[in-house]
């Protein structure tokens, strides 16, 4: 017969409890990707990718084109097979079973093709119907805020109408999980502006939200924690209660070396910059964390022409996309 | 394994195909029966003779279309008709997973909980459903075809039997009288539903073949160009196999060779109606028991499904372009 040997007593106990503490933080994350690559050939899409998101989460996906977002999005719902690692939807693999992914997923592909024959009530129907969670009602009061005339036939729609409709179809079903791949492209800043309302208002139900968008301010206007993506890796994971907490300060290049505490040192980053070849030196400090306690040793510079501003998500993309090291 | 949704998606989609199809089918097989009856028997065989170095051209003896069964079951050899089904199993076996790619859409109804094996099926069965009502109409097209229609018979003259000689002797200022006869006394319908399941099993086979191409490509028109590359090289096949003693070996690698609506039918005639359906019985002139060649081309079709299935659930979708 097959028997496990149990630890004695105490040692028995500890590890129950840190299965258990395991299973709580399995159960908080409803999206794990584990060293997930994708190569096709010499090619990596995606390597190495290992993130994870929170239930309830906001979370943006940024990165230039080619970066690897929405390899890694069709890999999360079954559309491609991974050459390495694996992931896991609210406890599933896709490679097990990418209808019950299916089932708790919403998504919205960068490009939304939808049936050219069908009229935007019919689409609206047709996906209702197919989906488990499917919400005719729903769309349909979803398509009339974003102002979308259903009776027209979807070959004779705009781009823009197209992605309204898409967005109709999306947001109805009451998944726990809603994937949108650049959800405002080609649409009006004023139907922009209601989808992120929407994203809001899955967020305030419960839901869970992974956003992938080329505009920063949208992103920092949604998410909450945000994965940036570079040549198919993970180049950087960033909170965004943390990227509200960072500034950067920028003065005249005093005549005297700057010298950073050590205990600064992990959270401060000191750079010299001109504007032109030729023009006045500068200097600019980047700070991570709460600003107060760096007060006494900034003002110990004596800096000249100081200007204090909160660092904003596109300083850390732009650090990101050329390989700096980033202070957050 | 199917999904009432997708199966009602697929069969508007493909609802115009079918109508222009069906209309298409029933009607020709209606009036190719009803101009057959401009000729009588005796007229085809004067033309019949004159072909005859070109009856090993034929998939049948020449004689067994001197019945009006066999001029009516030439129905199933006109180019109209297998232009028709080829038309519509290519069109939506191209259509399942390579036409979707191709037009995008596959993406979002794969976003939905629907797995690629019920996607396939549910397409399938709408597929072979219609080939299956288009078969069925072109039945329908005959029958009616026979049951509308008269055909002119010469009756001759009355005649004495000359003793001994054994001589007919027609009786002096007695002419022929041609007399009209309705086409359903001549022929029964039923006789055609072996030809008939020849034509789906014909069908069935160009549209697994369709389907499975679909199932490995991005591009639609990728796709028609190599059924219709290889649908077109087996026709060439066929025809170099029957021309050629030197090529007839080709007839065995051309599934056109398992197509044989007309043999069907000249068997009814010699035999009994159950003959084709016999998978024991081999006749003369035939490698298989009749009931064999439809079945070859089922049992392969339905390889190519299960093989398109397992490709299209292993492959990786690429994104829309």
């Amino acid at each position: 017969m097959n028997t496990t040997q149990q630890p004695p007593g105490p040692d028995r106990q500890i590890n129950d409890l840190a299965r258990h503490d395991q299973k709580l933080y399995e159960t908080a994350l409803l999206v794990r990707c584990d060293r997930l690559g994708k190569s096709y050939g010499d090619f990596h899409a995606l390597t190495n990718c290992s993130l994870q998101v929170r239930r309830r989460d906001v979370f943006g996906l940024l990165g230039p084109n080619g970066a690897g977002k929405t390899t890694l999005i069709r890999l999360l719902l079954g559309y491609l097979h991974p050459t390495a690692g694996t992931c896991f939807v609210d406890g599933i693999n896709p490679e097990d079973d990418g209808v019950e992914v299916r089932r708790r997923v919403s998504y919205l592909p960068g490009e939304a093709r939808l049936p050219r024959h069908m009229r935007g009530a019919g689409v609206l129907k047709f996906f209702a119907e197919l989906h488990p969670s499917g919400n005719l009602q729903a769309s349909c009061e979803i398509a009339d805020r974003l102002e979308l005339n259903t009776k027209t036939r979807v070959a004779f729609m705009s781009t823009g109408m197209r992605q309204k409709l898409a967005l109709s179809v999306v947001f109805g079903p009451a998944t726990p999980l809603l994937i949108l791949d650049e959800p405002t492209a080609n649409l009006d800043p004023t139907v922009r502006a209601t989808v992120l309302e929407l994203v809001g208002e899955a967020h305030d139900q419960g839901r869970t939200v992974m956003f992938s968008s080329h505009v920063l301010s949208e992103i920092e206007e949604t998410c909450n924690r945000v994965a940036f993506l570079r040549g198919g890796k993970l180049a950087h994971e960033l909170s965004l209660g943390e990227l509200f907490q960072r500034h950067r300060i920028t003065a005249d290049r005093p005549a005297k070396p700057v010298q950073v505490p050590d205990e600064l040192s992990d959270r401060v980053t000191v750079t010299e910059f001109s504007m032109h070849d030729d023009g006045p030196p500068h200097l600019r400090i980047d700070t991570a964390g709460d600003l107060a306690p760096l007060l006494s040793w900034i003002e110990s510079l004596n800096l000249q022409r100081i200007r204090i501003e909160p660092l904003g998500l596109r300083a850390v993309y732009d650090a990101v996309h050329t390989g700096q090291e980033v202070t957050v | 394994m199917i999904d009432r949704i997708l199966i009602k998606k697929y069969a508007y989609q493909s609802s115009l195909l079918f109508a222009a199809c069906a209309v298409v089918l029933f009607g020709f097989a209606w009036v190719r029966v009803w101009v057959g009856t401009f000729f009588n028997l005796s007229e085809y065989a004067v033309i019949l003779d004159q072909l005859e170095e070109f009856e090993q051209y034929s998939p049948i003896e020449f004689s067994a279309l001197l019945t009006y069964a066999g001029q009516v079951g030439m129905v199933f050899e006109e180019p109209i008709v297998i232009a028709c089904i080829v038309i519509w199993c290519v069109a939506r076996g191209s259509d399942v997973v390579s036409g979707e790619l191709g037009r995008g859409t596959l993406e979002m109804i794969l976003s939905q909980p629907v797995s690629r094996e019920r996607l396939m099926a549910s397409h399938a069965l709408v597929s072979v459903l219609g080939l299956a009502l288009l078969c069925l109409l072109v039945w329908a097209g005959i029958a009616l075809g026979i049951q509308t229609n008269v055909v002119d018979e010469e009756i001759p003259p009355p005649s004495i039997e000359l003793p001994i000689l054994n001589w007919q002797v027609s009786l002096p200022g007695s002419e022929p009288v041609v007399e009209q006869v309705p086409l359903r006394d001549r022929v029964d319908a039923t006789v055609f539903a072996a030809a008939t399941f020849h034509l789906f099993a014909f069908g069935f086979f160009i549209l697994a073949l369709a389907t499975l191409i679909s199932s490995m490509d991005r591009y639609r028109w990728r796709t028609v160009g190599v059924v219709v590359g290889i649908y077109v090289t087996q026709v060439v096949m066929y025809a170099l196999g029957l021309v050629s003693e030197t090529l007839s070996w080709m007839l065995g690698f051309t599934f056109l060779s398992c197509y044989k609506p007309q043999n069907m039918t000249a068997l009814i005639d010699k035999g009994s109606l159950s003959a084709p359906w016999s998978l024991t019985n081999t006749p003369t002139d035939f490698a298989f028991p009749p009931l064999a060649y439809p079945l070859i081309l089922l049992v392969i079709g339905s390889a190519f499904y299960v093989a398109a299935i397992i490709i299209f659930r292993r492959r990786d979708l690429p994104a829309p372009l």
